[in-house]
């Protein structure tokens, strides 16, 4: 009803929730957000990235909204430039179709809030919208993102990498590349894993989406959504736009990366993500920026599911005590779901 | 074009095998003639050999013969001369000396017509037998002849003659003989020279001491008479030997040679029939060990032939398949491109359409409340027909008529969101259009078609898939005329070429597709302005499985199926370009299909 009432009065800054940016060559669909979105928001509209990032320079805004496909400039472009222009403003893709590459991009270099596929549900873009603005105007802002690269790295003995990957070469490239920077823990099954991040206070993992039949990225995602301090690397041998808008919506994953990787990306790479986790561990409160959707029940009792059957052969084939493990899975869960349940 | 190995090669061989045959065939008989002429030649050499043998075995037979008799005549003649000259020819020789004769030697001789030689003309051989009347009228005449043919009786000597130094028959045991003339006679001068000389001569009558003789060989031998005591000769005698029975001895004896002769010859030509026949026969037989030898050199060669054939086929078949499979994956790949770029055009009028019709219902709930008080007014009014106040009895209801605040707005804003949507409709519609048109599922195979108007909705769902950096321009020549194409299979190609051009565009660019015509053909120019094609990759852009986008995003297949279908039309695929400047891509269209392409 008070939706009702707000439709028909002026807008005001003062009653808005927040102020939207909205970007697409459509107009059919600018005018379609412009509606869903102005009972709870200003909304601004541009056709054109170039034109938007104008708007964007001139004005403060707490979400920024784009479409990808746009002719010359497309969204993820766009977006990188508000992340060095405006890093306050929380950065939402708002897709149709996209490439594997501009789904990569966004990852890396837009490193966006939200992933979203058209046609979205009208019930939900307000609300993610709404969530988006909420951190935005609550939640400092990090220094400009240019000069992540720039920013102290923490002592050695203090970071610590897990490297989650049954391929002893990636072991061995993470080893070369980032064994100067931090300690290196490897873990080539998910009951390893587990125990790992029971175990030590870890500052960046670098993953696999798959470690045999087991699927890691409900663990990323709930590791992310528990501990958002913890910064992901995904390096992954399977890709897929599907994938990768799972790991940015629902686990705010840091960087994802195809294999193989080059050596000195790798390296850039892990010491971004060093630096990174130094920044959200000395500023928690930036955490908050890297909010998670959270991962739906079934998710978590599939992971569930997941990591029983991996512990039990486990069981099977290093005889260890079984007390130990279900201990030691007892533990993790409280310490996964300890403050869900 | 077909190659029928099978065929070929059972026709080439064979034939090459027939003429091995036939050469090998000429070249025994050849062998064998020479061998036949050679055989010959040496059985007549052999021959030859055997009757010159023969003849000469015959010839020595008889010289011997008259050597033996000459030997013998003269022998006979000195016993003669020892028994019978001194006492009884010497007084009767010198009487007949007295008998003159010069008349009758001067009587010339004649040349005969017939012979040509000289003979005596019948004046002077009477004259001499005048001469010899006169010497057997001669005494002593009667008792020499008796005391001759007593002396030769019984002997082998069928004759005597004696002849004086003049030449004059003294005496023969043939008395009408006596008084011949011997003067011009080869023998009788060899004789009287004092060399004998001996003849051997066949007579069939002979008059003989004993009576006229038949069929007779004799020997007739002239031999000087020397006066005994001295080498002086004192006359010539002719002596007749008879040695028809010597002679019919070396006959018979010539005759078996010859029999014999005859026998080795039959025998040398028998054996060399025999070795004939023999080489023949063992020519055939090589002959025929070639020939089955080839034959089965062909039968093998002709199964390996066709096993190879078959494993060819096999392959050939294999490879179409797999090609017909790349092609279907091609196909289904360009057009899983296709579904995508759609999906993507039809998402975005989805998208807001959706959106803004959640929007509307959401709103008109709104306006359930307003709308019942509107109904309420407007009861009462009707029910105070004439009124100009109505009373309105707030009640309970006035909590929810003060929370009403609505104007004419709300409802022009649900119109415009609609309207909106009905925009959304209208471009999916020319979408689902563009898709038809695109496809033309509907069509038959060949069809007069517009290629600008089948172009503008190539172009049309291309936009959908590349990216918008990239402007799609078309430039249609107003006046083409239609062709008769298959318009689905043309979409493909020009589908795949504009992709291509966009492939080729980094960063920004334009895609310009131009329509143009002349009298026979029709032609389509897919422009682009971006990188163009290296000169190593232009050769090999037509060729199957060739790419240069990675793997799993290019099949290769690409051009060459676009160049197959523009050939099945009778048209032709080219391309120029420039590195850094762009390509061009022409496809060339024949008015109408050829017939040859029609089948496929």
């Amino acid at each position: 009803m008070t939706a009702a009432i707000s439709m028909s009065m002026p807008m005001s800054v003062s009653t808005a929730r927040g102020r939207v940016l909205c970007v697409d060559d459509e107009p059919n669909i600018l005018r379609a957000l412009s509606w869903l979105l102005q009972k709870e928001f200003e909304v601004v509209t541009s056709c054109s990235g170039r034109e938007a990032l104008e708007i964007v320079r001139k004005d403060n805004f707490d979400v920024v909204i784009s479409d990808q496909r746009m002719p010359e400039m497309s969204g993820v472009d766009f977006l990188r430039e508000v992340r060095a222009i405006a890093p306050r403003a929380m950065r939402i893709l708002l897709t149709g179709y996209s490439d594997m590459q501009a789904v990569l991009r966004s990852v890396n270099e837009s490193e966006i809030f939200r992933y979203i596929n058209k046609p979205w549900n009208i019930n939900e873009l307000p609300k993610v919208v709404a969530q988006a603005a909420e951190i935005a105007r609550t939640q400092s802002a990090p220094v400009p993102e240019t000069a992540v690269e720039e920013l102290p790295l923490p002592a050695r003995e203090d970071a610590k990498i897990l490297v989650i990957d049954d391929d002893p070469q990636m072991h061995a490239a993470v080893e070369m590349n980032a064994g100067d920077l931090a300690t290196v823990v490897h873990v080539t099954n998910v009951v390893d894993a587990v125990h790992a991040l029971q175990n030590q206070p870890v500052g960046v993992i670098v993953s696999e989406t798959r470690l045999g039949s087991v699927d890691l990225t409900r663990l990323i995602c709930l590791m992310k959504q528990r501990h958002p301090q913890i910064v992901t690397v995904v390096l992954a041998e399977e890709t897929g736009t599907d994938l990768v808008s799972k790991l940015i919506n629902q686990g705010q994953i840091y960087r994802f990366v195809p294999k193989p990787v080059k050596s000195g990306y790798m390296r850039m790479i892990l010491r971004s993500a060093l630096a990174k986790s130094a920044q959200l561990s000395d500023a928690p409160d930036l955490n908050g920026r890297h909010q998670v959707e959270a991962l739906p029940e079934e998710e978590c009792n599939i992971l569930v599911q997941d990591l029983n059957a991996a512990v039990q052969s486990s069981v099977a084939a290093k005889t260890a005590p079984a007390d130990e493990h279900s201990g030691l899975l007892g533990g993790f869960f409280k310490r996964l779901f300890g403050g869900a349940r | 074009m077909h190659f029928h190995l099978v065929r070929y090669f059972s026709a080439a061989s064979l034939g090459m095998f027939l003429l091995v045959a036939a050469a090998l065939t000429y070249f025994e008989f050849q062998q064998g003639d020479f061998f036949r002429t050679t055989q010959t030649k040496q059985a007549d050499f052999f021959k030859d050999v055997q009757e010159s043998f023969a003849r000469r075995q015959e010839e020595a037979a008889r010289r011997d013969l008259l050597t033996i008799h000459e030997s013998g005549n003269v022998n006979l003649t000195r016993l003669f001369a020892n028994a019978l000259w001194e006492r009884d020819f010497v007084p009767f020789v010198e009487k007949a000396q007295a008998i003159s004769v010069e008349p009758c030697h001067a009587i010339a001789d004649v040349k005969d017509e017939k012979s040509g030689k000289m003979s005596a003309p019948a004046g002077k051989k009477a004259c001499f037998a005048e001469v010899g009347r006169k010497i057997m009228a001669l005494p002593g005449f009667k008792e020499l002849d008796a005391k001759v043919v007593d002396s030769m009786k019984k002997s082998s000597v069928f004759k005597i003659k004696v002849f004086d130094l003049r030449g004059v028959t003294i005496y023969s045991s043939e008395h009408k003989q006596v008084g011949e003339d011997k003067l011009s006679n080869a023998g009788w001068r060899q004789a009287r020279d004092g060399k004998p000389a001996s003849e051997l001569t066949h007579r069939d009558k002979f008059s003989a001491f004993e009576g006229v003789v038949e069929n007779r060989d004799l020997i007739s031998s002239y031999l000087p008479v020397l006066q005994p005591g001295s080498d002086k000769i004192v006359g010539v005698f002719e002596v007749y030997s008879d040695v028809t029975p010597f002679l019919a001895q070396i006959k018979e004896t010539s005759t078996q040679l010859k029999k014999t002769a005859d026998g080795n010859q039959a025998s040398v030509t028998q054996a060399a029939a025999d070795a004939q026949a023999e080489a023949e026969a063992s020519s055939t037989k090589t002959l025929a060990a070639v020939m089955v030898l080839l034959g089965i050199l062909f039968a093998a060669l002709f199964a390996i032939v066709r096993r190879a054939d078959g494993i060819i086929r096999a392959q050939e078949k294999e490879r179409e398949e797999s090609m017909q499979q790349m092609a279907q994956a091609e196909k289904m790949a360009s057009l899983g491109q296709m579904v995508a770029g759609v999906a993507h055009q039809l998402n975005t009028p989805l998208a807001f359409s959706h959106s803004n019709v959640s929007l509307a219902i959401n709103a008109l709930q709104e306006f359930e409340a307003p709308l019942s008080v509107a109904g309420r007014i407007a009861d009462l009014v009707r029910a105070n027909p004439g009124a100009d106040t109505v009373p309105l009895k707030l009640n309970s209801s006035r909590a929810a008529i003060e929370k009403i605040r609505v104007d004419g707005k709300a409802a022009k804003e649900i119109a415009e969101m609609l309207g909106d949507v009905i925009q959304g409709v209208d471009q999916m519609s020319e979408l689902v259009e563009n898709l038809k048109d695109f496809t033309r599922l509907d069509r038959a195979k060949l069809s007069d078609v517009d290629l600008n108007a089948t172009l503008h909705t190539v172009v049309y769902i291309a936009r959908s898939s590349i990216p918008v950096r990239i402007a799609i321009n078309e430039a249609f020549d107003k006046a083409l005329p239609p062709i008769e194409c298959n318009p689905s299979q043309l979409n493909q190609v020009f589908l795949n070429l504009i992709t291509n051009a966009s492939q080729a565009i980094e960063g920004d660019g334009e895609v310009q597709v131009r329509t143009r015509a002349n009298g026979r053909h029709v032609y389509v120019d897919v422009i682009d302005n971006g990188s163009g094609i290296p000169a190593d990759v232009l050769p090999n852009i037509f060729e199957t499985y060739y790419t240069t986008k990675p793997k799993g995003v290019g099949t290769g297949l690409g051009l060459p199926i676009a160049r197959d279908i523009v050939r099945a039309h009778g048209g032709d695929l080219q391309v120029s370009t420039e590195v850094g400047k762009g390509t061009t891509f022409t496809v060339q269209l024949p008015l109408s299909v050829p017939v040859a392409s029609r089948t496929a």
